[in-house]
């Protein structure tokens, strides 16, 4: 009896700070943007219940289906950027020689830096006097290519996507590795025997029995995605002209440079749910093709 | 196998060694290429910090003329960066201590009682790293406002380890998972306390899985600039990340300056890295399969 009340307080001590404390800034910042998503609110004074109308508002706004798509452009870039890059230095790096493991260290350095590091790096990269990637292009005589990268608007965005597939290809690379090592090396050396060519065991031994990792990865583009505000506030803050805006910075806007919180938060909400639909519509997506 | 029978090292033998050497050496032009590739940014940042601007200007690839200390100290004094690391090494550490004690003490909890409401626990836990986190920078800052810690060190140090806590969690409970309870048993049956085990058992026991949460966290914290750029407003509060945004609009035209103080900022964690190489690889890979 008393050992049972003494577990029973351990228990309720012991789970009540963790508890709190992801409760209170986990949990209920969702519920609470989805509440202050129908109020009309400065974030100070009176918030007036307005009904969807900020939600109506933002799904009917050019800018926040331009920064949806800008979204979208950073899932592709990862998806069919980042994953074939990773896999491909995966299937080179098996050896485990110093070399190689020079190498793994190298693709990995970019994801213990700041964003705020990388995004000023990569903004002098692009600068258009002094940058280095307009330095490079008439080194090797292609000076006609310069141009200010980050302030055309038709190529901004690309040219955004290029960092974040540098800056976070490594956690990708070390999952594909581990897949890969998980690989019986007996299959592969049967197959071999029976005459397999090497791109044969690709495509029939090794691509099918990391085909699961490989759909974690995918998911793990869309989610990150969502990552890259810090570099988009550090390189453009969205500009020029919502050319590179994606919903978080679109958010961040509307609510700290106009302080429309309300609206704010009904973005906020937009994020949640677009990125819990695009997680669960890959999941089903890739089941079913996987059958 | 050639050397065991000389005899049989005919043409085709010789063929199908060069063919593979030229593949090993082929793919390790490749390898070594990118891995420059990808360091080049970083070595640029190391080496543009030396330069004067002038030689930045003049030579931008080429490794500085004279080594100039001063960019570093004159970074230093102008972006305030030594108040900087002092708000980062203070908030890092004391998020770190929250999230190792309740993140061990939860996961404790988690995989050695049974209680109601303990599979849902664990499961609203881990459902919380679907949860993008700038989509809560909006409700986080009203919510701050409203309990009086907005533009405090709490306002950083109470969501960090907030949401560091599913992956610190995640991470211990598998760690725990492996461990027999026989010694924990036997310290009850000789009349320790549920937090005499805890402190004196699991804490010793759990040490691998906690250094490796304790080298997430710090990469996290130290380098997280969405939660220090809404909730911190005193200049006097600013962590490192947001001290050196002000070098993303500020001081554009001291290229040199800027590196420096970049290149001090990054100095920490790569550090950390090099020393926990594998550990950081391997937690990172693990945290964003989580996360």
């Amino acid at each position: 009896m008393r050992i049972g009340t003494a577990r029973k307080l351990f228990i309720g001590f012991g789970l009540l700070p963790s508890v709190l404390l992801y409760a209170v800034f986990v949990v209920v910042p969702v519920f609470w943007s989805a509440y202050y998503g129908f109020m009309d609110w400065k974030g100070i004074g009176e918030a007036r219940f307005i009904g969807f109308d900020n939600y109506v508002e933002a799904l009917s706004h050019d800018i926040f289906w331009q920064s949806l798509g800008n979204n979208l452009i950073v899932v592709a870039a990862s998806v069919f950027g980042q994953v074939p890059l990773a896999l491909l230095l995966a299937l080179l790096l098996s050896q485990g020689t110093w070399f190689q493991r020079f190498v793994r260290a190298s693709v990995f350095m970019p994801m213990v830096l700041s964003s705020v590091v990388i995004g000023i790096i990569w903004s002098y990269i692009y600068q258009p006097q002094i940058g280095l990637l307009n330095g490079i292009l008439s080194f090797v005589g292609l000076e006609e290519w310069n141009r200010a990268w980050l302030s055309d608007p038709s190529i901004a965005m690309w040219m955004i996507a290029i960092p974040i597939i540098w800056n976070f290809i490594g956690p990708y690379l070390i999952m594909f590795l581990a897949a890969l090592s998980s690989i019986p090396q007996e299959l592969n050396d049967a197959a071999a025997i029976d005459g397999a060519t090497r791109t044969r065991r690709l495509f029939s031994i090794t691509l099918p029995m990391i085909w699961d990792t490989i759909k974690v990865a995918i998911v793990l583009c869309i989610s990150g995605s969502l990552k890259a505000f810090d570099l988009i506030y550090v390189m453009t803050k969205g500009g020029p002209a919502h050319a590179t805006e994606l919903l978080a910075s679109y958010m961040y806007n509307n609510t700290f440079n106009v302080y429309r919180y309300g609206y704010g938060s009904a973005v906020s909400t937009l994020i949640v749910i677009i990125s819990l639909l695009l997680i669960a519509g890959s999941q089903i997506l890739m089941r079913r093709n996987n059958q | 196998m050639s050397t065991s029978m000389p005899a049989l090292d005919t043409g085709l033998h010789k063929t199908r060694r060069q063919y593979k050497w030229w593949r090993r050496s082929i793919r390790n032009i490749l390898l070594g290429f990118y891995a420059l590739v990808t360091l080049y940014p970083l070595f640029w940042m190391f080496m543009s910090a030396f330069k004067s601007n002038a030689d930045f200007f003049a030579n931008p690839f080429s490794l500085p003329q004279t080594w100039n200390w001063s960019n570093f100290v004159r970074a230093w004094e102008v972006s305030g960066m030594g108040k900087a690391t002092m708000n980062s090494l203070f908030v890092t550490f004391v998020s770190l201590v929250l999230t190792l004690f309740f993140g061990a003490l939860t996961a404790y909890i988690i995989s050695r009682f049974e209680f109601r409401g303990r599979g849902i626990l664990y499961s609203l836990l881990l459902l919380g790293l679907l949860i993008p986190i700038h989509s809560t920078l909006v409700p986080l800052f009203s919510m701050m406002n409203m309990m009086g810690i907005f533009d405090t060190h709490a306002a950083l140090i109470l969501p960090y380890t907030a949401f560091e806590l599913p992956i610190a969690v995640f991470i211990i409970t598998a760690y725990l998972a492996n461990i027999p309870k026989e010694m924990e048993e036997a310290a009850l049956v000789d009349g320790a306390g549920y937090t005499g085990i805890f402190l004196r058992l699991i804490l010793p026991i759990t040490l691998p899985a906690l250094s490796t949460v304790a080298i997430l966290g710090f990469l996290r914290f130290w380098n997280d600039f969405a939660f220090a750029l809404v909730f911190i407003n005193d200049p006097s509060l600013k962590t490192l990340p947001l001290s050196l945004s002000v070098f993303a609009d500020g001081f554009t035209t001291d290229y040199s300056l800027t590196m420096a103080a970049l290149s001090m900022a990054s100095l920490p964690t790569i550090i950390v890295y090099l020393m926990f190489q594998e550990q950081v690889m391997k937690g990172m890979a693990a945290g964003s399969v989580k996360g």
